[in-house]
C-alpha cells in the first residue's frame, strides 16, 4: 500500500480526547480486568488465609513450648532446692548437678547460689539471661521471656527458690521451633503463589469462556461490515442470557440485510427498467446517424448532442448497475489466465477504441504503453474487468488530466507471498491534491478542480467502479504524483503463484 | 438476396427500433412478439438468424431457443438484459450461438450477425475431408458423419468450431483463438461461449463425454483435438 492513500484504506484518527480519569483500568479490556481481579481475590485471600494460619500456629507451638519449659524448669528448679538444702555439704559442686539437669534437652542452667553465679556450661554465665528478668527473679518472682541469644532463639524461665536464698534460671535453645516456623511460613507463602496463579488463570478462563459471546458478535459483526451479510451468530441453546442477545444480533441482521438487498434491488430494477427505452433510443439514434449527412446543420448539431449525451446516460446506468451488483455482492466473476504484457496492451487499445466512441476533448499527449516490465508473468482476473480499469483510468486521465501519457505494467513488491504486478496510468493534468487522492474513488466526488473539469461527460462512478473492479481482482487502487507532475493511478493485483497455478489443475474443466 | 432475420421481442418500440436499424444495416426483418408466433413464423417461412429476447410472455427465450433448435439448425442470438452468468449459459445451453446485451449498438449487432453467416472456412485452404476418431468432417458441405455414413447433427456455430479444431489436431488453440475464428470476436470475447460449444460438442461427438478422448481441455491454454 502506497503512502499516498488508497481506496480502500483511509482510517481517520480516532476520538481525540478521552477522559483522563478512565485511565489504565477501563483501558484495560474487560476480560483483562475480570483475569486481574480473579487474581487479585485469590492473592487477598491467600494472604489472608496464609497469616492467619502461620499466627495461630505460631502461637500454639510456642505457648506448648512455653508450658513445657516451665514444666522443666520448675522441675529442675525443685532438684536444685533438694541439693542446696541436703547435698550441699556432701561437697558436690552445684555446677555438677547443673550439669546433670541438662541432659537430653536442648537447654542449660544458670544457678543464682550462695551470692555466686554457677553455669551447666562453661562459656554461659548469668548474661545468658535478660538482666530485667534476672532482677525480677531475683526479687522473689518467677518469669519466662523469649528473646534472641546469639542469633538464635530462646525461652529462658527463671524459678526463685527462696528457702535457700537462691534462683534458678534455666534458657532453653528454641531454634528447631524457629525452624518449623520458618518452614511453616515459606510452605504457606509457596501456597499462596499457586492459589493467587490460579486465581489469574480460572478468572482468564471464565472470563475468555463468558466472554466468547461477546468476542462471536464482535467477530459476526466485522465478517457483516466486510460485506458478508449472510453471516448469522450460531443459535446458542436455552441459555437465557444469550438467547437474547444472539436473537436480537440476528434479528437486527436481518433487518440489515433485506433493507441493503431491497435497496441494491431497487437500483439494479431501475437500471434493468432503463434498459428498455434506452435500447429503442439507441437502435432508432443509429438509424438517424446513417443519414446524418442529409440533415440540416442545427438537426446535424442537435443530433450530435442527443447521441453524445445518450452515451453517457447509456454509461451510467451500466455502471449503475455493476455498483449495485457489487453492492448486493451478486457479482459474477470470470476469472481468467492470462499473459500480464498482452491483457495490457489489448485492455488500452479497446479502451481507445471506446474512449474514442465517447469523443473526449482533443488532446495532444502521445500515449506511450510499457509492458516489457511484466511479460512472461501470468496473471489469473477477470479479463473484462480489467479492461472496464484501464477504460476508465484512460477516461479519466482524458477527461480531468489533458489525456493519458503513458501506461506502465511493472512487477510490484510481494504481499503475503504475492508477487504483484502493478499497472500505472500518467496523464499530464494538474496532478490531485493529498486529500483529493482517496476521495476520487468516492461515488460521484467532484473534485476542487471541478469547474476546470467542467466537462460534464463523466459520470461520476467511473474511478469508484475502478476500485470496485480492482478490488474483486484481488487488488488495490491507488493515486498519486505521476514523474512529470500529473496524476498516476496505480493499480496492484495479485500474481498466481505456482502453487496456485498447480492447485488450479485439479479444478474445473475448462481452460 | 439479403439475409433474412427473425426479431422476437415483446416490447413493440423496441422491435421496431431493431428492425429499422437492421433493415438499415441491409436485412431482411420478420418480427414475432412471443415465442409461439415466432414457433410458427419459422415453420412457415425460415429464417437464416434468429434473435430471441429472454424475457418473452408465455414461453420464455430459454424454451423459444430450445424448441427453434429442436426443429433447425439455424444461427441463435440470444438478446438479454442481464448479464449474469447464469442467464447467458442457460441460453448458451438452450442451443444459443451467441448472445447481445441490451441496450445494444447496431453495429455491433450487425457485426455479430455477419460473423454467424459467414462460411465455416474460406474453401482454397481447406481439405476435402478432416477426420478425428470415427468421424468424418466435409467442411464444404458443412456434414459431420460417422465412417459409417451416420450423419450428426450440429449447429453451423458447432460445425465451425470442430472444423478449427480438426484443421489443427494436436495443436492447443487458446479461446482468445477460437473467439476470433469463429465468432470473430477480439481479446474481450466472452471465453463461456467456447466453453459452452465445446460442451455440447462433447455430448455429440465423444463417446463419453465425461472422460473426453478427442476435444481436451489443456489448462490455463486452451483447447486441442486428439484424433
Amino acid at each position: 500500500m502506497s503512502a499516498n492513500g488508497s481506496a480502500d484504506g483511509a482510517h481517520g484518527p480516532g476520538p481525540a480526547s478521552e477522559d483522563p480519569k478512565g485511565h489504565l483500568w477501563t483501558r484495560l479490556g474487560l476480560r483483562a480486568r475480570v483475569t486481574l481481579m480473579f487474581g487479585l481475590g485469590a492473592l487477598v485471600l491467600s494472604i489472608v488465609m496464609g497469616c492467619v494460619s502461620y499466627f495461630t500456629a505460631r502461637h500454639f507451638l510456642v505457648d506448648n513450648r512455653e508450658n513445657s519449659a516451665k514444666v522443666t524448669a520448675f522441675a529442675n528448679a525443685s532438684q536444685v532446692r533438694n541439693f542446696a538444702e541436703f547435698e550441699s555439704h556432701s561437697g558436690t559442686k552445684p555446677e555438677t548437678v547443673l550439669e546433670g539437669l541438662d541432659a537430653g534437652v536442648a537447654s542449660h542452667s544458670v544457678l543464682f547460689y550462695d551470692n555466686a553465679w554457677y553455669s551447666s556450661i562453661a562459656k554461659v554465665g548469668k548474661n545468658a539471661t535478660p538482666a530485667a528478668m534476672r532482677a525480677l527473679v531475683l526479687s522473689g518472682t518467677p518469669a519466662t521471656q523469649n528473646y534472641w541469644l546469639g542469633g538464635s532463639p530462646q525461652i529462658a524461665v527463671g524459678v526463685p527458690i527462696p528457702s535457700v536464698h537462691a534462683a534458678y534460671f534455666e534458657v532453653f535453645d528454641v531454634s528447631d521451633l524457629a525452624r518449623t516456623l520458618r518452614v511453616l511460613a515459606l510452605a504457606l507463602t509457596a501456597a499462596g503463589v499457586v492459589t493467587t496463579l490460579l486465581g489469574f488463570s480460572v478468572g482468564r478462563s471464565a472470563s475468555g469462556r463468558s466472554l466468547r459471546p461477546l468476542t462471536d458478535v464482535s467477530r459476526a459483526a466485522m465478517a457483516i461490515a466486510g460485506g458478508d451479510l449472510d453471516t448469522r451468530l450460531p443459535e446458542v441453546g436455552d441459555d437465557p442470557d444469550l438467547a437474547g442477545l444472539t436473537l436480537s444480533f440476528n434479528r437486527m441482521v436481518d433487518q440489515l440485510q433485506e433493507r441493503i438487498e431491497r435497496e441494491s434491488r431497487f437500483t439494479s430494477d431501475v437500471s434493468h427498467e432503463l434498459r428498455s427505452p434506452l435500447t429503442t433510443l439507441s437502435a432508432s439514434l443509429e438509424v438517424l446517424e446513417r443519414d446524418r449527412d442529409q440533415l440540416s446543420p442545427q438537426a446535424r448539431q442537435a443530433l450530435d448532442l442527443l447521441a453524445a449525451d445518450l452515451r453517457r446516460f447509456q454509461r451510467m446506468v451500466d455502471e449503475l448497475l455493476e455498483i449495485s451488483r457489487s453492492d448486493t455482492g451478486s457479482v459474477d466473476l470470470w476469472m481468467e489466465e492470462v499473459a500480464a504484457d498482452d491483457l495490457v496492451r489489448h485492455s488500452v487499445a479497446a479502451s481507445a477504441r471506446s474512449l474514442a466512441r465517447l469523443g473526449p476533448p482533443a488532446t495532444s499527449a502521445v500515449l506511450v504503453v510499457d509492458v516489457d516490465g511484466v511479460s512472461g508473468t501470468r496473471l489469473r482476473v477477470d479479463k473484462r474487468r480489467f479492461e472496464r480499469i484501464v477504460a476508465n483510468l484512460l477516461e479519466n486521465a482524458a477527461f480531468y488530466g489533458g489525456g493519458a501519457t503513458r501506461v506502465s505494467a511493472t512487477l510490484g513488491p510481494e504481499h503475503n507471498g504475492h508477487a504483484t504486478v502493478r499497472v500505472a496510468v500518467d496523464d499530464h493534468g494538474p496532478g490531485l491534491e493529498p486529500d483529493e487522492r482517496v476521495k476520487v474513488f468516492e461515488r460521484f466526488y467532484r473534485g476542487h478542480a471541478s469547474g476546470r473539469r467542467g466537462t460534464g461527460m463523466g459520470t461520476g462512478l467511473g474511478l469508484a467502479l475502478v476500485a470496485e473492479h480492482a478490488r474483486l481482482n484481488g487488488g488495490t487502487v491507488w493515486a498519486e504524483e505521476a514523474p512529470g507532475g500529473g496524476a498516476r493511478f496505480v493499480v496492484e493485483l495479485p500474481v498466481m503463484s505456482e502453487a496456485e497455478q498447480a492447485e488450479e489443475l485439479e479444478g474445473s474443466d475448462s481452460p | 438476396m439479403s439475409a433474412r432475420i427473425l426479431v422476437v421481442e415483446d416490447d413493440e418500440r423496441i422491435r421496431s427500433s431493431m428492425r429499422l436499424a437492421l433493415e438499415g444495416e441491409g436485412y431482411d426483418v420478420d418480427e414475432a412478439e412471443s415465442g409461439e408466433e415466432a414457433l410458427d413464423h419459422f415453420t412457415a417461412q425460415s429464417s437464416d438468424v434468429a434473435l430471441i429476447d429472454l424475457m418473452l410472455p408465455g414461453i420464455d427465450g430459454f424454451e423459444t431457443t430450445r424448441a427453434l433448435r429442436r426443429q433447425s439448425a439455424v444461427p441463435i442470438i440470444i438478446v438479454t438484459a442481464r448479464t449474469d452468468t447464469h442467464d447467458v449459459v442457460a441460453g448458451l445451453e438452450a442451443g444459443a450461438d451467441d448472445y447481445v446485451t441490451k441496450p445494444f449498438v447496431a453495429k455491433e449487432l450487425g457485426a455479430r450477425i455477419r460473423a454467424l453467416l459467414r462460411r465455416a472456412r474460406p474453401a482454397e485452404d481447406e481439405p476435402k475431408v478432416l477426420s478425428f476418431g470415427d468421424l468424418e468432417l466435409l467442411p464444404d458441405q458443412g456434414v459431420l458423419r460417422r465412417r459409417d455414413g451416420e450423419e450428426i447433427h450440429c449447429t453451423r456455430t458447432e460445425f465451425r468450431l470442430l472444423c478449427e479444431l480438426a484443421a489443427n489436431p494436436n495443436k492447443v488453440l487458446s479461446r482468445e483463438q477460437l473467439l476470433d475464428r469463429v465468432w470473430g470476436y477480439d481479446y474481450f470475447g466472452d471465453g463461456r461461449l467456447v466453453d459452452v460449444h465445446i460442451r455440447r460438442l462433447r455430448t455429440k461427438v465423444e463417446p463419453d463425454p465425461a472422460l473426453p478422448r478427442h476435444i481436451l481441455t489443456v489448462r490455463g491454454m486452451g483447447y486441442k483435438l486428439v484424433p
